[in-house]
């Protein structure tokens, strides 16, 4: 993982190609409107995914498989008081409520080894879906509810608004002491510990943010669903997806999973439509092969070629 | 009143044959090889399709299935382990990230094999009837294809308990699990009990699948909610206790049947109660090292 | 410099990925028209599908296009129709992802519906949203109709619990002379729909409910609940769920021996499939019914056409016969439109009375009226799934008590 600060020339260059493309993206319903806008909003959503998911698993090694229960949670949010406040106020509530989920199982499981942690996080989106339909059964008497819908525009802007403060807070993190101490435990968690740094708490608190971001973004997103129920809005293919696009653009970087989710958003649209029956086959063989082979992501990949051919360039010197 | 305490209890117990099995079988992956194999479940599902499909084209046995499914899925998951997972571990700069890479790489593996079962056999509920009559025990009725479940249950983990303390590659294993640095050192063939073990825990996972296809419909997307299962035991037991993974595995059906009899929508909600307390209280499990 | 580089190829990124999207429209020239479907081609929804609205449109849309498809004035011809279907793998957020794909990016001309009642939910707003007519098929709950006033452009087919299956029901088994009934309902909406209509109808045939008890999606071992069923010793029992649930209720309530007097069971006990499984051992079991072949030269003639020389298995007595009607009362309001303008086919949908293989054929306030079921209670007797309810449209008489499961083989 890069922390070598960046120089303020590079990071000018670099602020400035993000808010380009930021001002491109702001304008797209102008100029592209229609389905480009939906097709982007989903990619916006594994993006906001991938991101958050890794802010946390990223510099501490603890692996999450819990990003489809903190969507759910923001998706029931959505259903429970969309037509109640207004909806700025609901998607905050959303991003909450996944916060304190989030802070609970922090607090339950990362005090123990990473192992626990994942096996905990991989059984919490079945177990969020059971609670919600026992719940739904018997105390609500109901199953399944409503969301208010609103315009593709609108849930386009809302996305882009959560993904600008995901980039914003996971370079804050990572540029900050947070971000050293978080770096450290993911490196030598008991030596962090012995420099002082309140290890259980940064943890929690990480994981928490990053939960935070993930229930904003099922908030928003619940209101294309129109229906959603305990099984709809937890689904295990939310937790699945982000750990592919992160792995598979890179776990080094911040954009990693960026392009990681861009590229892989647009091949699972692509595939839904024409080759249903092996999309599964072929994320997973992704998936494994990322692991295997691409150890730093396509980042990582590109920058290999990068080195090879400037070390090419300078041998010719 | 004593009718309905021992059909719990016997529930319980069927159930908990089932859980035991796959546990067992998570537990060789995990306690010695490493890996927490996501795609446990689905190698229970392959087991009970491979019976399935058997039992409808050929008419054999499902209980003689066993020993036709087990050989094979055994192969794959040896192979697996050989190729993959070796990879990561040689590639791996610590156990931890080796666990976690590992975790991931069978995350992975779970949706390719559950895509590869929906193509070759069609996403949609299969089912056959095999002994699916009521046998009256204690003056209850059971279906007989679950008793028949429980018996070859216990009867395989007896006979793999067996097989470890008694037989030299058995002791093997358990050297490896203990400590394999030092086991290697001993003239233990290190990679190869690894993979024996992954290819025996896919066994089991392949039994269990076979006698469950006999007691129940099966689908594609089977696998998941034993994996679930599999691991919450697995804990319960204690990471890395193959008999602790065994009593577990009842102690958790008793539970569950339990749970069932008062509501039946809270079985996963109660076993994920037990974990969370687990975790707080005792994390090494009953017998946990 | 190569976080420039990263940097760039991030834009670059975007930019391809939107400007693929965004696409090129083909013009479309009018000779044919384009039905989109989102439907469940794979996941556990798949074979609800795959039985109930695949094979109706799979030999419709054929014999439509054989005869040259439909006239439409506006064109002066006959427009065949040819059907674009997405595979949405039974997950409601693909589906309507592919539903706004279809209706914005495709731009079909008319979209058929998804499959189950949830799916129903999601799309109708969609699909209401842009002006498209949803004519829905597999699906449809109580909890709709409230909704329907508020969904112009949505038409529901399926009859359902009280609409008007279980009040028919409740009649034919109080005067059988019923006292008490055990009921298991899935947990989702349609469980949670027709135990809550059964507890209704029921008290007011003089059935007293003994026993009532939900099961989560997926349940697999139902035995607890049987046992208690037949602890009970209820006059009637009811698996109020899906073809996953009804079939292994079929299958332990005979293992445990657990004899009702009558034995009704939700979607699953329609198909031909639940015949071809249990044999003659599904004398006397009830399930929900639209038609029997016998019924009508209309029947016999659909039957033909959707049954023959194909397997058992493929039978539908409740959903086919609705799916089929409304997509003839769907034609016949293009036809009598002349236009391809959904907004005059809507109205003409809302309001008229056209003629389908049920009969006359209308929709009041968006449901298919209940006066043009011709069926909706049914019963397995010598293998044919006979109407035995409402006694206006019955093809034989409703028996009861129902005849003990014979003993299972060895």
């Amino acid at each position: 993982m890069d922390i070598t600060p960046l120089t303020s020339k590079k990071s000018l260059i670099s602020g400035a190609i993000v808010l380009v493309m930021l001002i491109l993206l702001a304008f797209v319903p102008l100029y592209a409107p229609g389905y480009p806008v939906v097709l982007l909003s989903s990619i916006l959503m594994y993006v906001i995914l991938a991101v958050s998911w890794l802010v946390f698993s990223g510099p501490t090694g603890y692996i999450s498989l819990a990003p489809a229960a903190f969507f759910g949670v923001g998706i029931y949010a959505s259903a429970i008081i969309g037509k109640a406040l207004p909806f700025p106020i609901v998607v905050g509530v959303g991003g909450l409520a996944s916060f304190c989920l989030a802070l609970l199982v922090g607090a339950l499981t990362l005090r123990l080894r990473g192992i626990y942690f994942a096996i905990f996080t991989f059984g919490l989106v079945m177990l969020m879906a059971h609670s919600m339909l026992f719940y739904e059964l018997h105390i609500t008497g109901t199953r399944g509810r409503f969301v208010m819908v609103m315009s593709y525009n609108t849930v386009y802007y809302y996305m882009l608004g959560i993904f600008v403060l995901v980039l914003l807070t996971g370079y804050l993190v990572k540029r900050s002491r947070f971000g050293l101490a978080l770096y450290g435990i993911g490196q030598e968690e008991d030596a962090a510990a012995h420099t002082g740094v309140n290890v259980t708490m940064v943890k929690i608190i990480t994981f928490a943010i990053s939960a935070s971001f993930m229930g904003a973004a099922g908030t928003v997103m619940a209101t294309k669903w129109t229906y959603i129920d305990p099984f709809i809005a937890f689904n295990p293919n939310y937790s699945f997806m982000p750990v592919v696009m992160a792995m598979f653009g890179g776990m080094g970087q911040l954009y990693g999973p960026v392009i990681g989710a861009a590229i892989l958003t647009y091949l699972e649209e692509f595939l839904v439509t024409k080759f249903a029956e092996i999309y599964m086959l072929i994320f997973g063989a992704i998936l494994v092969v990322a692991i295997l082979y691409m150890p730093n992501g396509l980042v990582g990949l590109i920058q290999k070629l990068w080195k090879q051919i400037s070390k090419r360039k300078h041998a010719v010197t | 009143m004593f009718v309905t305490i021992l059909d719990v209890v016997i529930a319980g117990l069927l159930l908990g044959g089932i859980y035991a099995l796959i546990a067992v079988g998570l537990s060789l992956q995990y306690g010695v090889a490493r890996v927490l194999n996501i795609s446990h479940g689905e190698f229970i599902m392959l087991g009970a399709f491979g019976t399935w499909m058997l039992y409808k084209m050929a008419g054999i046995n499902p209980l003689i299935t066993l020993a036709m499914c087990g050989p094979v899925i055994f192969l794959i998951g040896f192979f697996l382990h050989r190729t993959l997972f070796r990879s990561l571990l040689n590639s791996s700069a610590s156990s931890d990230i080796f666990e976690g890479r590992s975790l991931l790489a069978s995350f992975g593996l779970l949706f390719i094999i559950q895509n590869i079962a929906i193509l070759v056999w069609g996403a949609d509920i299969k089912g056959y009837s095999y002994l699916s009559y009521g046998v009256n025990l204690a003056g209850s009725l059971f279906e007989a294809n679950r008793l028949v479940t429980l018996l070859f249950a216990v009867v395989i983990s007896a006979a793999f308990y067996l097989f470890l303390a008694c037989t030299r590659l058995g002791k093997a294993i358990r050297a490896a699990a203990q400590d394999p640095a030092t086991a290697g050192l001993m003239g233990v063939n290190i990679n190869k009990v690894l993979a024996l073990c992954f290819g025996f825990g896919a066994l089991m996972a392949s039994f269990a699948g076979g006698l469950l296809s006999m007691c129940y419909p099966i689908t594609a997307t089977m696998g998941m909610e034993y994996t679930i299962i599999a691991i919450i035991v697995v804990v319960l037991g204690g990471l890395g206790s193959i008999v602790g993974s065994f009593i577990g595995g009842f102690l958790l059906g008793l539970i569950g049947s339990i749970v069932t009899y008062i509501e039946p929508g809270l079985a996963l909600v109660a076993y994920y109660v037990i974990f969370t307390v687990l975790l707080l209280a005792k994390p090494k499990g009953i017998l946990g090292k | 410099m190569k976080n420039k580089v990263l940097l760039g190829l991030l834009v670059l990124t975007v930019a391809v990925v939107f400007l693929c999207g965004a696409g090129i429209t083909p013009s479309l020239a009018k000779d044919k028209i384009v039905v989109g479907m989102s439907r469940p081609l794979s996941g556990w929804l798949a074979v609800i599908g795959d039985s109930a609205f695949k094979p109706i449109y799979e030999t419709w849309v054929p014999m439509v296009n054989a005869q040259g498809g439909i006239y439409v004035k506006e064109y002066k011809k006959k427009l065949p129709i040819e059907l674009i279907i997405y595979d949405d793998k039974s997950d409601v957020g693909t589906m309507t992802r592919l539903t706004e794909k279809l209706i914005v990016e495709d731009k079909v001309d008319f979209l058929w519906p998804a499959c189950g009642t949830s799916f129903v939910f999601a799309q109708a707003p969609i699909a209401n949203k842009h002006g498209y007519i949803l004519v829905t098929a597999e699906g449809g709950a109580t909890q709709i109709k409230d909704m329907l006033p508020s969904l112009p452009y949505v038409f529901v087919s399926l009859s359902f619990s009280d609409w008007y299956e279980l009040p028919v029901f409740a009649e034919l088994l109080g005067e059988a002379g019923a006292k008490t009934a055990y009921i298991m309902y899935i947990g989702d909406l349609h469980g949670i729909e027709y135990s809550g209509v059964a507890g209704i109808e029921f008290p007011k045939h003089g059935i007293e409910i003994a026993g009532i008890k939900s099961v989560p999606p997926g349940t697999k071992d139902l035995s607890p609940i049987i046992k208690k069923a037949k602890a009970s010793n209820a006059d009637v029992f009811c698996a109020f769920g899906y073809p996953d649930m009804v079939l292994p209720a079929t299958g332990t309530s005979m293992a445990l021996g657990y004899n009702p007097k009558a034995w009704i069971g939700g979607p699953g006990a329609n198909f031909g499939f639940y015949h071809t499984t249990f044999g003659p051992a599904t004398e006397g079991v009830c399930g929900f019914t639209t038609f029997a072949c016998n019924q009508s030269a209309a029947a016999k003639e659909l039957c033909d056409k959707l049954y023959k020389g194909k397997p058992e298995e493929i039978r539908d007595f409740w959903g086919h016969p609705l799916y089929w009607a409304a997509l003839e009362f769907w034609k016949a309001a293009i036809e009598k439109a002349g236009t391809l303008d959904q907004k005059v086919i809507r109205d003409i949908m809302a309001t008229e009375k056209l003629n389908t293989m049920l009969g006359p054929t209308w929709f009041e306030n968006g449901l298919m009226a209940k006066e043009a079921h011709t069926g909706e209670i049914g019963q397995w007797q010598k293998g044919v799934f006979e109407v035995v309810g409402p006694k206006k449209h019955a093809t034989a008489k409703f028996v009861y008590p129902k005849p003990a499961w014979p003993k299972p083989k060895k």
